[in-house]
């Protein structure tokens, strides 16, 4: 299958209208393999271990979704920015990335049910003397570029006037530079702040408060018009749910109270 | 036939946030350059230098800039010296990486230069009376400048591609950082992107242009 | 003395990471060399109407950042859906980039050869292909031998940016050891001192054989 598209667009070139395809839920079965975009510099959701191989709550949602598919997945390590990008150029089929569903987004990629939920906190080194959100005002601040928290940060940044903003390609970045003190402080997932504050890698961070934003659903993420593929993975996460798999891994992964997936008064 | 509809008019109209970071691009790229001819002299110098120090110096600096990564050079002077305690803001670890290399690949240039210019230009100068400092000066020095002119004019143009680099240590100014800002927040890859090699095209021709007038308003006889 | 939890793992994996970089910047190399080959050939011999486009699409390929165009590539083959990886689309730029700098140098090396020594092949009865393949390239190949040589490292260093369209090479898995092992010093210069050690004997090379044949002149 794959050989012969490959064919066909080498011969028909970049004008020739392409032949009619099987979507991409059938090319997933067809193929044996489930691509997933999947960002490892973000633990607990996904990071390396020791071996320098994949693991986290995305990938082991990777390896559910594979499974359920009865097809081999396979992880394909996309940075923040690169998410959307390595779906659309169709290097990876799904993203299990922890993508907030935003409108402006939605424009392009096809979003899933929420899988996941996460609440903003303020993550700092110990001497910088913030405490709360509005400590922030004047500060060198920093996030990973085109993240939920990242546009809200700058738009904060921005109203305050005064002090800085740097978008930074990889979480991993944003860390470092908050370690070396390039930024003094960056606002991220409650998840990611504490598993770093617990693995005590670096020297000093603390978590200080939460940041005000609304809570930030993510959502596993398909191209806009795999409308099969789309209705796939809601009801793989409404299972996960409801065969409690989700709290089974937010205990593995995360510990303590999994968040609650549904809004309050409205249909999704 | 394809599968995806281009989005031109909303990123046509981010066309003034990238012409503004197309400035900055050109501003990091002209700096950039002046402090690595600055620097370049001196370590053409050096490498023709008796002084050991000053000759290891200025070669473990040319090849360093020459055989490593102009993106490794930047993420260091970022991420590296940050390592030791040194700070430096995205838009001066990104114009120090550049100058850097800028230096290292035009010291050899100028090495060559100066080879071209025969002894007995020196010795005629020392023996109208002029000092070291001043025959090198006024006499060396202009007849190199105009020897490596036009491989000056390349480095120039790389210089400005180099800029490119500066989103990796979280620049947002520069034209790249615009376009990936917009990239992340909307997708569209493509448009924000080709809009921005036509502004590099054009920005490269400007450099290339504008010194071929400079040279020749400089170097007429 | 220093600690350092870098294990001989890791460094097995960066040393993966240099054989990425190695492969891609082989098929970057071949391809771009023989494109630019075509290309200079066409530059130093084509009538204008055949010269000018190539010279200003290769212009384009010089003047607009590699990073520019690593990642309009990759959309641009994903609007194709076309079914190729993010390995050959770094190779294919890459090849590209590299033929446009090829083709300048073989067109300089082509221009080198004086008109006279041609007409001399061509007077004593030698085809223009004769010409070609018998006299013009071998005095070509020495002029731009060394400039070769110093593209192919450039190409090399040029790889690096590959990281972008989410290729793991060389830079990118120092990248990585860095986010788990929290020592961005060591394993950076690590990383410099591999691309070093790749480069450097390399770039003697060049030099002795640039003074070497310049001294036959």
């Amino acid at each position: 299958m794959k050989l012969r598209t490959t064919a066909a667009a080498l011969l028909l070139g970049m004008i020739a209208a392409m032949p009619a395809k099987a979507d991409k839920l059938d090319d997933i079965i067809a193929s044996g393999v489930l691509r997933c975009a999947v960002v490892l510099d973000f633990p607990p959701m996904g990071s390396r271990d020791e071996k320098n191989q994949p693991v986290g709550f995305d990938v082991d949602t990777c390896n559910d979704l594979a499974k359920a598919l009865g097809v081999k997945a396979e992880i394909v390590e996309t940075p923040f920015p690169d998410r959307i990008p390595a779906l659309v150029s169709d290097r990876a089929d799904v993203g299990v990335a922890s993508t907030s569903d935003t409108l402006e987004r939605a424009k392009t990629v096809g979003f899933s049910i929420p899988y996941f939920a996460f609440k903003m906190v303020i993550l700092t080194r110990e001497e910088t003397g913030i405490n709360t959100y509005e400590n922030l005002k004047g500060k060198k601040t920093g996030s990973t570029s085109g993240t939920f928290e990242a546009i809200a940060l700058e738009k904060d940044v921005k109203a305050w006037g005064g002090g800085s903003f740097r978008p930074y390609q990889t979480q991993a970045d944003v860390f470092l530079a908050l370690s070396q003190g390039q930024i003094d402080a960056t606002v991220v997932t409650n998840t990611v702040a504490h598993a770093v504050v617990k693995s005590g890698k670096y020297k000093g961070f603390v978590v200080k408060g939460d940041a005000p934003y609304v809570t930030d659903y993510v959502s596993l993420i398909g191209l806009r018009q795999e409308q099969g593929l789309l209705n796939y993975l809601n009801l793989f996460v409404n299972q996960q749910v409801r065969t409690g798999r989700y709290k089974e891994l937010f205990e593995k992964w995360v510990g303590g109270e999994a968040p609650d997936l549904t809004v309050k008064g409205v249909y999704y | 036939m394809l599968n995806y509809t281009f989005h031109w008019r909303p990123a046509l109209n981010a066309l003034p946030d990238m012409l503004g970071g197309a400035l900055v691009s050109l501003q990091i790229a002209v700096l950039s350059m002046v402090i690595g001819v600055v620097f370049a002299v001196f370590l053409a110098l050096g490498r023709q230098s008796n002084n050991k120090l000053f000759y290891g110096f200025s070669t473990g600096w040319v090849e360093l800039a020459r055989n490593t990564p102009a993106l490794f050079q930047v993420y260091m002077t970022y991420f590296g010296l940050g390592s030791f305690g040194i700070q430096l803001d995205s838009y001066v670890a990104l114009l120090a990486g550049i100058a850097f290399n800028n230096a290292g690949y035009l010291a050899e240039t100028f090495r060559g230069g100066l080879r071209a210019i025969p002894h007995t230009q020196t010795r005629a100068a020392r023996s109208l009376g002029m000092s070291a400092p001043q025959a090198f000066r006024l006499i060396v020095l202009p007849q190199m400048f105009r020897i490596v002119f036009y491989p000056m004019t390349n480095q120039m143009v790389w210089a400005l591609l180099m800029t490119s680099l500066g989103v990796t240590v979280g620049l947002n100014t520069d034209l790249t950082g615009v376009t990936q800002d917009l990239n992340v927040r909307t997708f569209r890859t493509f448009e924000y992107f080709a809009i921005a090699a036509i502004i590099y095209y054009l920005l490269a021709k400007f450099i290339t242009l504008s010194s071929r007038l400079f040279a020749w308003r400089l170097f007429r006889y | 003395m220093f600690e350092t939890s870098l294990t001989w793992n890791d460094v097995l994996f960066l040393l993966q990471g240099a054989g990425t970089t190695l492969t891609i910047t082989f098929w970057a190399v071949l391809g771009g060399t023989i494109l630019g080959m075509l290309f200079g050939l066409a530059r130093a011999t084509a009538p204008w109407w055949l010269n000018a486009p190539i010279g200003f699409v290769l212009d384009i390929l010089r003047s607009v950042p590699l990073l520019i165009q690593f990642v309009l590539a990759n959309s641009f083959k994903s609007i194709l859906k076309l079914n190729v990886t993010a390995f050959t689309v770094g190779c294919v730029v890459l090849a590209l980039y590299t033929a446009a700098y090829c083709a300048e140098i073989v067109r300089g090396g082509i221009l080198a050869v004086p008109p006279t020594t041609r007409r001399a092949a061509r007077s004593l009865g030698m085809t223009y292909t004769q010409d070609l393949t018998n006299i013009v390239f071998p005095i070509a190949l020495r002029v731009a031998l060394p400039s070769w040589i110093g593209l192919t490292l450039g190409v090399m260093k040029d790889t690096a940016l590959v990281l972008w369209i989410g290729i793991v090479e060389l830079l990118r898995s120092s990248q990585i050891l860095v986010t788990r092992l929290q020592e961005p010093l060591f394993i950076l210069s690590i990383a410099g001192l591999i691309y070093f050690l790749m480069s450097f004997p390399i770039a003697r090379l060049g030099a002795r054989l640039e003074k070497r044949w310049r001294e036959n002149d």
